[in-house]
């Protein structure tokens, strides 16, 4: 369809060729001026804030005097391998993005299935499953806190009601992490579900026939068919939510009020986004914030390293 | 659009599943309006209140003025809209390059692109920050706008797309006819992008609206707030009204579920194109 | 949002405030009006208490608009990553006791020297929240707002209902001289309780109390981190978690929603009771509470928060906001403070003024506060502050003795935690 946009719109350049008008094609400046724009701001807040971490990660620097570094070496690196807190907000994060990662894709790709059936009012059902997209961190976290409240939470009470004893949602070292994945568990998965919906599409109907000739039923071709089909969807939304995970802040920062950036009493529910936030901005210690986060990006690469490791016996990846 | 393997009719457990799917997915929403129409006395008691109040009103107004989220939504409205704009066309005029023009680097560039999708946005935020210092845009809506200009994504996605929607003999064929650069983006590749913009163009107002890490740094809510950092300062904040926090909560989320309600098809139709292509 | 509390507290229908003889003399300002900024946190009252509206009365052409944040580690790396970005900054600052060391040995060539504002009296100042705000060279960079002597605010009602005295006398008289004697009156609240109801609102409270009447706190006055060794601190600590162990406590975290809850639904029966916390309890209690709180004397004497203003010398408009820094910390401006808000003078000066020393608290029952505040405040120890104690008191409270409180972890334990947490926090 597009192609033929395209191959329309050739009918008015075509119409001018008695006197071509401004630069040729062809003009060596030209790629450069169409990137220029795009690179000029990517190298600003792209690549110059990257490097200049880099730089920051070597130094003793305080948020209070930032013109007043000292030269660490690797302190701040050599310091992070003997952090607990560190390596707490490392486990923290990604037991919630476990957590918040694979029950919400596999969700996802029920609601999808069920999205994929011939139904009434098919419009309501997609525009309804991205209202939680739509929603943001800062408030959807403001609502989930009021449900999760220890007191006079709505989760409390509905435990109450069918006979359970409350829990306390805030301080439970698992409580909390459930609680925080679970918000983002309702914020992304009928996203994840319209882009898996979106992939079935694609599935030629033929294997479909086929299957049902051969007689499989409507599960079994999900999982014969359609799942084979999903593969690169469900690796991108694997990739997308792994980034998300890695990054996760808003949702710890203001599931409790009074915890701020420590993510709870106990650290127990402080990502490594939030214990950023906290050594940067609230301890102040830019430097550590600065090695915090390339050990960060390491870390991301490290595990798309390995991902591609495993599967690299098997073929070219996603795309 | 046709459903995937939508051949058999939704029976009635299709629907009963879907039917709580949505429940849930709303639910959440719902409750803010009622806790937004309530006072902060009665949410704190148990049960908590499932119908309407009657201080809607009085919560959207205080939350309006003295939260500033009416001041934080026309923030809002103009940042995230001067995003979905910038990115857009930024995305289509590099995605164009990359997918149909020959240059030195190109590859070599492609590749560092690319490689920033893994970077998350924590990095770069304390040179970031020291520079938006040091230029005295701190409370300054530039500061949350330009950085989100540099959209890996936008410009992949452009070019993926371009790859796929723009023939090389089209543009032979301009080229022989003398086509300058400017003629050929207006004629061939902007309608060949159309589709993709929109996507994009979606994508990024949504992501910017939402945007919270950095804005919640560079702004603050007594400055320039955003929807996301004056909702901070109101879950965070010496509020004494808990139905207010849910009022401002609602001010800054309705917006985007109005537009999601009114072009409910087109965005719909967005995520799920930007899927098969992302 | 400060308005919302001041709808509560009542303030429109407050009487202007009189104009002060002798301060707030007029700043040229070259016959253009000016708009200073004001920034705050939690609730500060100088908006409450009717100053601005008073002094642009007494400066026509100068506007004065108050941003308020919520609490201090909110507000507090805000305003540094302001101050070093040289941007972003209110006219004037609000500076908390726990900050002040920092931002004076850290931010000193970016904040103005106060000792020369117009009309401020080095003698109308208690000489060490002078001496706090001054740097090394001599230079004033921040002016005392109030200072926070302590007592005990307590329910009538619910004391009563358990079978303990309720008049504030007699109230004071239960603890005077020991903080174990407050804990043994919990016990005896505790037999006899109301359902629901508890005798103090967290053991953090408690502890920061006691805390806040050792003469060495977290630094020694060479400005060495003693915290871990101090037995004054361990005293507070084991105190607190006497409370959290003996199920005393509403388990609640202090300046958070739930806890504004735990006031409007009277949850708890005393809290301690710094002269600022009266405002707090004014607007979260409510009209509901009106009539049933009251205030006694702390069982010993201390100083917990207290606050400063400062003017960051990159502002447009030093010299006015200067002038505004000045008015505000005035003797006559603090005793109009304490009068409507309750937040205790830090100039002395104002001691003796009638606004204080006879003033008495319509919502605590027509609590002698003037009295039983300037009583505490003449007996408040002046412990060394050093550049963390903000943060290490919050560490104390927030991450180590809210988990005795709240989830039981053993004391020891949390305690180790708690070190733990600093030394990571101050990069030691």
């Amino acid at each position: 369809m597009t192609e033929e946009t395209a191959r329309r719109a050739l009918v008015p350049v075509a119409a001018e060729r008695v006197r071509p008008r401004g630069r040729p094609l062809r003009s060596r400046a030209a790629p450069y001026a169409l990137v220029a724009p795009f690179f000029l701001l990517f190298a600003a807040f792209g690549l110059f804030p990257l490097a200049a971490t880099a730089w920051l990660s070597f130094f003793r620097v305080d948020l209070t005097a930032p013109e007043a570094r000292q030269w660490a070496g690797a302190h701040n690196y050599a310091r992070l391998l003997g952090d607990e807190f560190f390596w707490n907000a490392l486990s923290n994060t990604v037991l919630i993005g476990l957590l918040a990662t694979v029950p919400q894709l596999l969700l996802a790709l029920g609601v999808a299935h069920l999205l994929a059936a011939r139904l009434r009012g098919r419009l309501f059902f997609r525009v309804a499953a991205l209202a939680p997209y739509a929603t943001s961190v800062a408030a959807a976290t403001l609502v989930f806190a009021l449900f999760y409240g220890r007191d006079q939470g709505m989760v409390n009470w509905a435990l109450g009601v069918v006979g359970l004893s409350p829990v306390d949602w805030q301080n439970g070292p698992w409580a909390s992490k459930f609680a925080v994945a679970s918000i983002v568990l309702w914020r992304w998965t009928g996203y994840n579900a319209l882009i898996y919906l979106a992939a079935m599409g694609t599935v030629p109907p033929e294997l479909y026939e086929a299957a049902a000739l051969d007689g499989a039923g409507r599960w079994r071709r999900f999982w014969h068919v359609t799942l084979p089909g999903l593969r690169p969807a469900l690796a991108f939304t694997g990739a997308v939510s792994a980034i998300g995970a890695v990054q996760l802040f808003g949702e710890p920062l203001l599931f409790s009020s009074g915890a701020g950036a420590s993510g709870g009493a106990d650290h127990q529910y402080q990502t490594l986004g939030l214990y950023l936030y906290e050594q940067g901005w609230v301890n102040l210690h830019l430097g550590r914030a600065a090695a915090l986060a390339w050990a960060m990006l390491l870390l991301l690469v490290a595990g798309f390293g390995l991902v591609r490791l495993v599967r690299g016996g098997r073929g070219r990846g996603a795309r | 659009m046709s459903a995937a393997d939508g051949r058999e009719r939704a029976g009635w457990g299709t629907y009963l599943l879907l039917g709580a799917f949505t429940v849930v997915s709303v639910f959440p929403l719902l409750w803010t309006a009622v806790a937004a129409s309530r006072t902060s006395g009665r949410l704190a008691q148990s049960p908590p209140p499932f119908r309407f109040g009657r201080n809607l009103g009085r919560n959207l107004s205080v939350a309006w003025t003295e939260g500033g989220m009416g001041e934080a939504l026309a923030n809002t409205a103009l940042v995230a809209g001067s995003v979905a704009l910038g990115t857009v066309v930024l995305s289509t005029l590099a995605g164009f390059a990359f997918a149909r023009l020959r240059f030195r680097f190109r590859g070599a560039l492609l590749l560092l692109v690319g490689a920033t999708l893994l970077v998350p946005p924590q990095l770069g935020v304390v040179p970031l920050y020291l520079v938006i210092a040091r230029l005295g845009w701190t409370d300054q809506l530039q500061a949350v706008v330009l950085p989100s200009l540099v959209s890996a994504f936008g410009v992949l996605y452009l070019r993926q797309h371009l790859v796929e929607a723009l023939p090389p003999e089209l543009l032979e064929a301009a080229r022989m006819d003398g086509a300058g650069t400017a003629r050929v983006l207006w004629h061939l590749v902007l309608p060949a992008a159309r589709p993709a913009m929109a996507v994009l163009g979606t994508l990024s107002f949504v992501a910017a609206w939402n945007d919270f890490f950095w804005p919640v740094l560079a702004l603050t809510q007594t400055g320039n707030p955003t929807v996301q950092v004056a909702l901070t300062g109101l879950g965070r904040g010496y509020v004494p009204d808990t139905s207010v926090v849910m009022a401002g909560a609602l001010l800054g989320t309705l917006p985007l579920l109005v537009v999601l309600a009114v072009f409910g098809r087109q965005i719909v139709g967005g995520v799920m194109r930007g899927a098969v292509k992302g | 949002m400060l308005a919302a509390a001041a709808l509560l507290a009542g303030c429109a229908t407050d009487p202007p405030v009189p104009p002060a003889p002798g301060a707030g003399s007029p700043v040229p300002t070259a016959g253009r009006p000016v708009t200073l900024t004001v920034g705050v946190y939690g609730t500060f009252g100088m908006k409450e208490a009717g100053l601005y509206d008073a002094y642009m009365r007494l400066h026509p052409d100068v506007a004065i608009r108050q941003t308020s944040l919520s609490r201090t580690d909110v507000y507090y790396p805000q305003l540094l990553t302001h101050l070093t970005a040289g941007a972003g900054l209110a006219d004037v600052q609000a500076v908390e006791v726990g900050n002040i060391a920092e931002v004076v040995g850290t931010q000193a060539g970016r904040l103005a020297d106060l000792a020369h504002a117009p009309g401020v009296r080095r003698e109308d100042f208690l000489p060490w929240k002078w001496a706090q705000a001054r740097t090394a060279d001599g230079r004033v960079l921040g002016l005392g707002t109030d200072i926070g002597p302590l007592a005990v605010c307590y329910r009538k009602d619910l004391f009563a209902a358990a079978g303990l005295p309720t008049d504030r006398e007699e109230v004071g008289r239960l603890w005077a001289g020991d903080w174990r004697k407050y804990l043994a009156a919990g016990r005896r609240f505790a037999a006899r309780a109301p359902g629901g109801t508890a005798f103090t609102d967290s053991a953090s409270g408690v502890m920061a109390a006691v805390v806040s009447g050792a003469p060495l706190r977290y630094y020694d006055a060479a400005g060495r981190l003693v915290v871990a060794a101090n037995p004054a601190v361990r005293a507070a600590w084991d105190l607190g978690a006497a409370f959290a162990r003996d199920g005393l406590t509403a388990r609640l975290q202090q300046f958070t929603p739930d806890w504004d809850r735990g006031f409007a639904h009277g949850r708890f029966a005393s809290v301690t009771c710094p002269a600022w916390m009266l405002g707090y309890i004014q607007d979260k209690a409510g009209p509901a509470g009106a009539g049933k709180w009251d205030v006694a004397r702390a069982p010993r004497p201390g100083n917990w928060g207290g606050s400063f203003l400062v003017v960051p010398s990159a502002g447009p408009r030093v010299a006015e906001a200067a002038a505004l820094a000045a008015w505000l910390t005035a003797p006559e401006q603090q005793a109009v403070l304490f009068e409507r808000r309750g937040s205790f003078p830090s100039a002395r000066a104002a001691f003796a003024l009638p606004a204080v020393a006879d003033a008495r608290h319509p919502y605590f029952g027509d609590a002698p506060v003037g009295r039983i505040y300037s009583a505490a405040a003449r007996e408040v120890p002046v412990a060394p502050v050093g550049p963390k104690d903000g943060l290490v008191n919050q560490i104390l409270s927030d991450t180590g003795m809210l988990q005795v409180d709240q989830t039981g972890r053993a004391p020891e334990s949390a305690w180790r935690a708690a070190m733990k947490a600093i030394d990571n926090a101050l990069d030691r």
